[in-house]
Parts: C-alpha cells; structure tokens; sequence
C-alpha cells in the first residue's frame, strides 16, 4: 500500500517538474522526483540502484543543471531619467528603453542594474568603466564623442522654446546635445526638472530640449504658452557604449537588429509613443 | 502538429504497455548464490558489475573519463569569469557544517566502496557521495580556494592512473582468471576516486566559469 | 504486483519526458525531459528485476527469493554514466549561449541571416 502512495508522490513530483513555467523550479522539481525514486528502487529490492540514483540524481544533477542556468553577471547601466522612455514608477522601472534593457539582459543571460545619475555624468562614468551602457533619451553631444553609439531607436528633433517677452536666460540640460545649441546667455542644469520648475516658476525665458520632453510638458502643461522653433533635425535616441567593450558593442547592435527585423521594436515604439 | 505528436507518444506509450503486461507474473531467476561466491563477494549486484559483466565497467569508466575530458576542454574555450566579482559570503554556519561534515562524508564514502562487495554500495555511489561532500567543501570555502588546494595536475593524473590500474585489474579478472576479495576491493576503490574526481572536475570547470550559486 | 505497477509508471513517466522533449522550446527544458525519460526507462528495468515478496539480491538479507539482480547490475552503471553525458551536454548549451544568445532550439535551427 505504501508502494503505491510512494508511487505517485514520484509521478506527481515529476507532473509538477515538467509543468512549471520557470526553469528553476523545473529542475528542483526533477532533483525532488529523483529522491522519490530512490525510494521506490528501495521498494523494489535494488538498495546498490537506490543509493546511486540518490547521490548522482539527487546532489549532483540538480547542482550541474543550476550551474548551467546562473547569469553570468550584471550589466551596469548609467541612465537619466527621461519619461516615457525610461522613468521610475512606484517600486520598478518603466518605458520603451527599460523594456529594450530587460530583453537584452535576457538574451545576454546578466542581470541589469541601472545607475541613475545626471546627464552630465554619463561620459565620465562611460568612460572609466563604472558603467558598461547609457540610456535614457540619450542623443549623442559634443561630451560624446569617444563613446559608440548605436543606430537610433527612436527619430526626434530638438525644438528651442522661447517666452513670449524673452525675459530670462534660455536653459538646457548639461552635457546633453541640447546645451550645444544654447544661444547667448544662456546657460545649462543639471537636471531636466530643474529646467521644467524654471519654467513653471518663470525664471527661465526659454528652453532647448527634444521632441519627447516637449510631449511631456505638453502633457503636463508646461510651456504652453511659448513658441517653438525647430533647432535641428534628423536626430534619434539611441545607446551609448563604453569605448574598449567591442563585444557589447556587437551583441547590442545585433540585438536591436533583431528586433527591428522581427517588428517588435515597431510595436514597443506604439505601445509607449502611440 | 500538437496533436500529431500527443498521439505519436500516446500510441508508443500503448505499445510498450501492450509488451509489458506480457511479461508479467515474471518467472523464477536462475541460481545466483553460488556464482556469487565463486567471484569472492556476497553482494550479487557486485559479483556482476566486476565479475561476470566486467567488460561493461571497464567501458563505462572509459567513457566517463572521456566525458570528463570533452568538459575540460569545452570549458577551456569559454571565457573565464574575472576575478574582480565579489564572492558569495561565507558564513560561520555553513564553515562549521562543512568541517564537522567532510570528515563523515569521506569516511561514509570509503565504508561504501569498501564494503561493496558485501552488501549494498559498490564504487559507484561513493564516488558520488564523495564528489558532494567536495562540493559541500566548496560551497563554504569558496572553489576557488579549494581549486588552488586540490592542485590540479595531480588530480588529472590520479584520474587517468585510476582508470590505467582499473584496466590492469580488468585483464587480469578476465584472462589471468584472478578471482577473490582484494581484487573486488581495489576494483571499488578506483572507481570511486575516478568518479569523485571527474564529478569535481566538472564542479570546478562550470563554477570557474559561471561564477558560485 | 509491484513490479507490474512500476513498469506502467516507467512507460508513463517515459511518454512523460518525451513530451516534454518534444514540446518545450528551451534546450534546457529539453534536457530535463531527457532526464526523466531515462529515469523511467531505468525504473522499467528495475520493475522488471523485482519478484514477489522480494529482498535484494544480497547474500545473507533474510529469508525468501531474491530479486533479480542482473538488470540491477546494468542500470547501475547506466545512471552514471547518464550523469556524465548530462555534464557534456550541458557545456554544449553553455557554448550555444555565449555565441547565438539564445536557449530557444527553433530559433537556433533557423539558418543565420548573413548581414
């Protein structure tokens, strides 16, 4: 009677192994239903069967099956904040980049960890190897030119907003492609809202910034009442790589190739542009 | 095509039933007691594995020292994990379990072989129990550590010396006709060093590589 | 009767592990219905082995028939020797991995486009 509960504790282990949706517990699953056969080979009269299964299925299969599955390690990421694109929300991280992230991280077998830190910051952290990629509406400036870049994933331009009356300087974000283009007077942030309270507080007669932040003052309603002028064209958010790391430089390009190929970038961009 | 293959491996799943219950109630097995004896061990199982069957361990053992050999130079390929990764932390707990531990392990895996020829064991499993207690050392010390402490060069020899003298021990079973205990013995032990040392090999090979759980 | 009832688990647990080879898209996935199919096939051999009212094949374990211990003798090497071909296996998905990013096995067969 027993044999037969110990029977199908072993088939039921081995229905739940096979059936689960993450590979971990695929394999914890099988290291358990192995045990359960060793005791049904003691049930059966083979003890030699019994002990070989149990130390070989049991200890060393499950440890070489787990091996096999660890990540390698993490990818450092330095990104600014820059909604929709990449932003926090709540306790996690949202956006068309932060989904791109994921999926290269997953098809790099690391795991990704993103440093947030002001624009400025990302070619020195680039460059000294702290970090290994850069996103967050990252269109390439004077600051970055040792960096490699990737295709842009995302078209967009720089617009110059200007008040009305002109009064006060015009700002733009330092180190961005944005403070390039600063007219006379003007002078650069740190942070984009620093820039967005300028406005509001109407220390600020202007701004220079990209199409996707002026969609969101919009939406915000900021800036509403200035008048835009197109600055330059033909740009696109793309991801910068630290200058040595070829290999990075190649796996990303692939990646996004892919992506592109397959037309899933073309429904993320919809899905979060619309 | 799902259904195509549900019912491929429901219909092979049939056959085999079909045979199966033709092979049931199993008829009476032949004498065993006094073959048994005859190759100096008390343990059928054994008597087999390294009597009568002796052609098929000593394969077995080749192939397994050839598997061990095709992961070493796989691995040798691949990158190695740099150094600079932080390490798992070691606490006291898992230090202290695995000193009280390994003393057990490699006395129980020893008993095992040793004893393979009288009752249930044989070299098979305690190399696998000794290869767990290795990684058992390893997890709380570190495999690094524990690589620099098991020298490489020996371990490599000690494997193909095993399956050398294994091999020598073969001949002389099959064409000397040397029969009795200490050939049974020797036999045990070899085959669980080989295994042990090929299960640490792959250990250290995939964690060198893919960096400790 | 216990044998009979572990050779019918082996066949299910067997068909069991072929399904999964067969409909998983992940090589791991794949490798672990290997592993249970084999182990199947292993109990099949041992439920053959077992008679009724046995005790293992171990001379001095008590009274009563003993079960057969030839088809023990050969699967015992065969599950080590499983072990060892699981540890070359796997090194072969670590290879894949690094070089074609991918564990998907139909993604992998597709022919690479040549850029």
């Amino acid at each position: 009677m027993t044999f037969i509960v110990v029977c199908v504790i072993t088939f039921g282990l081995a229905v739940f192994a096979l059936t689960r949706r993450r590979l971990l517990w695929g394999v914890l699953g099988v290291g358990a239903h192995s045990l359960a056969l060793a005791g049904v080979y003691l049930y059966l009269a083979a003890p030699d069967v019994a002990l070989t299964e149990a130390a070989v299925g049991f200890a060393l299969v499950t440890f070489v099956y787990l091996l096999a599955l660890r990540r390698t390690g993490r990818l450092v990421v330095a990104a600014t904040e820059s909604p929709p694109l990449l932003y926090t929300e709540n306790d996690g991280i949202a956006g068309l980049e932060w989904e791109l992230l994921k999926r290269f991280g997953r098809w790099l077998h690391r795991d990704v960890e993103v440093l947030w830190v002001p624009r400025s910051e990302i070619p020195r952290l680039l460059l000294s190897g702290e970090a290994e990629l850069a996103v967050g509406g990252f269109i390439p400036g004077e600051e970055d030119h040792r960096l490699q870049f990737t295709k842009p994933h995302v078209p967009t331009r720089m617009v110059r907003l200007e008040s009305p009356g002109h009064e006060g300087p015009v700002l733009a974000v330092r180190g961005d492609r944005a403070a390039d283009h600063l007219p006379r007077g003007g002078h650069a942030v740190d942070g984009a809202e620093e820039l967005e309270d300028a406005l509001q507080a109407g220390t600020a007669g202007g701004a220079v910034v990209d199409a996707l932040r002026l969609w969101i003052w919009r939406l915000r309603g900021v800036g509403t009442s200035m008048d835009v002028h197109s600055v330059e064209e033909d740009l696109g958010y793309c991801m910068a790589v630290a200058p040595e790391n070829e290999e990075l430089y190649e796996s990303l390009e692939a990646f996004l190739y892919e992506l592109a190929a397959e037309g899933e970038l073309e429904r993320l961009v919809q899905r979060f542009l619309g | 095509m799902r259904w195509a293959a549900a019912v491929a491996v429901l219909a092979m799943m049939g056959l085999l039933v079909l045979a199966t219950v033709g092979l049931f109630p199993r008829g009476p097995i032949p004498e065993w007691e006094a073959p048994t004896l005859a190759y100096g061990a008390r343990n059928a199982v054994a008597a087999i594995v390294l009597g009568s069957r002796l052609w098929d361990t000593l394969m077995e053992v080749l192939v397994y020292a050839m598997a061990m050999l095709g992961v070493r130079m796989g691995m040798r390929t691949l990158p190695e994990l740099s150094s600079s990764r932080p390490q798992v932390a070691e606490t006291p707990l898992l230090l202290k379990a695995a000193d009280i531990l390994i003393g057990v392990v490699l006395v129980f895996s020893l008993y095992l072989a040793a004893s393979g020829h009288l009752g249930p064991g044989g070299g098979f499993p305690a190399g696998a129990i000794l290869g767990s207690g290795l990684l058992l050392l390893a997890l709380a010390k570190g495999a690094d550590r524990l690589a620099e402490e098991l020298y490489e060069p020996t371990l490599e020899g000690l494997e193909y010396g095993a399956v050398a003298v294994l091999i020598a021990l073969g001949a002389a079973t099959l064409l000397l006709g040397v029969r009795g205990q200490i050939p049974l013995v020797a036999a045990n032990l070899f085959i669980g060093l080989e295994v042990a040392i090929g299960a640490w090999v792959v250990l250290h090979r995939f964690v060198s590589h893919r960096g400790e759980i | 009767m216990e044998g009979l009832t572990a050779a019918l688990m082996a066949i299910a647990l067997a068909g069991l592990g072929l399904w999964t080879l067969i409909r998983r898209r992940n090589a791991i996935w794949k490798l672990l219905g290997l592993n249970v199919a084999s182990g199947g096939s292993i109990l099949f051999l041992v439920g053959v082995a077992h008679r009724p009212e046995a005790r293992p094949p171990i001379l001095g374990m008590g009274p009563g028939p003993a079960a057969d211990p030839l088809p023990q003798a050969l699967v015992l090497t065969a599950i080590v020797i499983h072990f060892a071909t699981l540890a070359l296996s796997l090194v072969y998905v670590i290879f894949l991995t690094e070089r074609r990013h991918t564990q998907d096995v139909p993604r992998l067969e597709r022919p690479r486009r040549r850029k």
